[in-house]
């Protein structure tokens, strides 16, 4: 009896594990039955369309499957060996690489700049912090559409801009061009990501401590001095935070590299997300694709570990 | 957003000693605004071209006015058919994920549940799974199932949160949401003879409504843009969303700058103006985490 009565009190609700084999009373049992009835169809929906084809890509990515065959051929760490002497994959890679440090870092400097610049109390900094985040908000594809326009060969406005200044050499069609490709698609990016870094950090910035701010000021720190010494190690966990949400998203890139370039000229402007859709839908090899996805989700889960370390480095400081 | 701390010129932090800093501000302030702005500008300015314009300089800003062309790609275009496609898919999509993301939620924060810790560690993984850990699986899982190129192909995966923002992050945002709201309530309703469904529809779905506004809002703008799921599975469908039908439209006929243009608008125009509008939810959505 004794337990009985034990395992009703609400202090008790955590241990359920427990209490599940000895004795539920009515009305936790009562919310155990709803609490089935309300999980089950957003668990059975996530599960059939999210976690099973999660775990098939996996199984997959050790067979050689063209998406056709009734037999699925388990053929071992073949697709695994296979990729990591892919030039295509090597090259896709890189471009990543490149994709995450420059699309991470110029988004973060250019918005700390500009957040600290609308901190010190501009005129119209909500006018100027809503127009900087509108790139954020549209449709990559029309973001990749226009960039597409700005950098076309004849008629684009970016070559213009060129020739007015007197650097018409420089002329060419950025997105056509093995060199520039990435760099060009790259740009195109940059505005959106400064505009959420804008609005996150001002967001942060007003919990700055203004006292301090003062006191570097009256001691004779300039504009720099003040932000660097005093301001940016506040924000520091923020700036982590933004920092490991372009960067997570870095290596899942597609929209504009896919709409503005495909990929090319060559693989120039490869990165994995193009060269997995290529593989899977174009070539359909389903295994190989599979395998790729496996790396991107690799990538993805590694820098997001990395991130949670840091927070909790900064956290325990 | 937030309304900024008022610092005065002079004070700890204003640079007001002399008229060329603040110069100088207001220009690279000015130059980042042009920036941003200039891509839709441009937009704007190639959808309203008259097409012999167009042939001479598709890009020169607002050197004529025709505004023929977003009737031209509303109907010649197809638009108007993606256009509503798009209406239908994202308004499903969000109120599945919210209806159902509310009541696991809710259950997960509040009810009586021994697996509940389970249940949340797997629907959080699924916030670590990038779409294309599960698009190639998942293309043939809907084509056995008879369903791809139907609207379920994209309403499905998107609220079970391929997109990135589905049940993973409803389920997520919802629970610690419910987890603050005051216990007391519900208790008091249970001895008034509430069912547990009507104390979660009567008083805590009520009692939530700003968390399920900031889901909905960032649901809807995810679901909207949303590109690579169109692209990957209503491929050749009469059920094609405005992202991948833009693409094709872009991709297939490159003269017509101006029809382009003016459906890139027809898909930009809400999302801008319901960016405007619930402007508030959708910065809130995006730093919640950043202060928590």
């Amino acid at each position: 009896m004794q337990t009985r009565s034990e395992a009703g009190a609400p202090a008790r609700q955590k241990r359920g594990v427990v209490e599940r084999y000895v004795y539920v009373p009515p009305l936790k049992r009562q919310q155990m039955y709803h609490a089935i009835l309300f999980i089950s169809p957003a668990l059975a929906l996530y599960l059939v369309f999210m976690l099973y084809p999660f775990l098939n890509t996996i199984y997959l990515s050790f067979t050689n499957w063209n998406g056709a065959t009734v037999t699925k051929d388990f053929v071992g760490l073949s697709n695994y060996v296979k990729m990591v002497g892919d030039g295509a994959v090597l090259r896709a890679f890189y471009n990543n690489v490149i994709w995450v440090v420059i699309g991470t870092i110029s988004p973060v400097v250019i918005g700390l700049f500009l957040a600290l610049l609308l901190w010190t109390g501009a005129r119209g900094s909500l006018v100027f912090r809503t127009v900087y985040f509108l790139p954020f908000i549209l449709p990559l594809v029309v973001v990749a559409i226009v960039w597409q326009w700005i950098f076309h060969p004849l008629f684009g406005p970016f070559n213009k801009v060129l020739d007015a200044v007197g650097l018409e050499q420089l002329s060419r069609g950025w997105l056509g061009d093995p060199n520039t490709a990435l760099y060009a698609v790259l740009v195109s990016a940059i505005p959106g990501a400064t505009g959420l870094v804008v609005v996150i950090l001002f967001a942060a910035l007003q919990n700055v401590d203004v006292s301090q701010v003062e006191a570097a000021k009256i001691d004779g720190a300039n504009w720099f001095q003040r932000a660097w010494y005093v301001v940016i190690p506040q924000l520091a966990p923020v700036i982590t935070l933004v920092t490991s949400i372009t960067l997570i998203g870095g290596f899942a890139v597609f929209d504009n590299v896919f709409v503005m370039t495909g990929g090319g000229p060559g693989h120039a402007s490869e990165v994995l997300g193009t060269y997995t859709y290529q593989v899977a839908f174009q070539q359909n090899q389903a295994g190989y694709g599979s395998t790729l996805a496996v790396l991107m989700t690799a990538l993805s889960l590694v820098s997001a570990v990395v991130f949670v370390r840091l927070r909790e480095r900064q956290r325990d400081d | 957003m937030t309304e900024p701390q008022r610092i005065a010129a002079g004070t700890p932090y204003g640079t007001g000693r002399s008229w060329l800093a603040a110069l100088g501000k207001y220009l690279v302030l000015l130059l980042f605004a042009t920036l941003s702005l200039y891509p839709l500008l441009l937009i704007v300015s190639t959808s309203l071209k008259d097409p012999l314009d167009v042939t001479a300089d598709p890009f020169e800003l607002f050197s004529s006015f025709s505004p023929v062309n977003f009737y031209d790609a509303w109907t010649l275009g197809g638009f108007g058919t993606y256009f509503w496609n798009t209406v239908v898919i994202t308004a499903i999509t969000v109120i599945s994920v919210v209806a159902l993301s509310s009541l696991a939620g809710y259950a997960l924060a509040r009810l009586y549940f021994p697996g509940n810790n389970i249940v949340f560690f797997v629907f959080i993984l699924g916030l670590m799974i990038p779409f294309f850990s599960v698009m190639i699986p998942l293309f043939y899982e809907l084509k056995s199932l008879s369903l791809l190129g139907t609207k379920a192909a994209v309403i499905l995966p998107a609220i079970a949160g391929a997109t990135g923002f589905g049940l993973p992050l409803g389920v997520f945002l919802m629970r610690s949401f419910y987890m603050d709201l005051p216990e007391e309530l519900a208790d008091a309703a249970r001895v008034e003879g509430a069912t547990e469904f009507q104390v979660f529809r009567r008083i805590m779905l009520p009692l939530s409504a700003p968390g399920v506004a900031v889901l909905a809002v960032l649901v809807f703008f995810q679901t909207w843009n949303n590109f690579l799921l169109p692209l990957v599975y209503l491929q050749g469908s009469e059920n094609q969303m405005l992202a991948s039908g833009l693409y094709l439209f872009a991709g297939g006929r490159t003269g017509e700058y101006e029809l382009a243009a003016a459906a890139s608008l027809i898909m930009t125009v809400p999302v801008v103006i319901l960016f405007l509008i619930f402007q508030k939810y959708f910065i809130r959505g995006l730093t919640a985490g950043a202060f928590k």
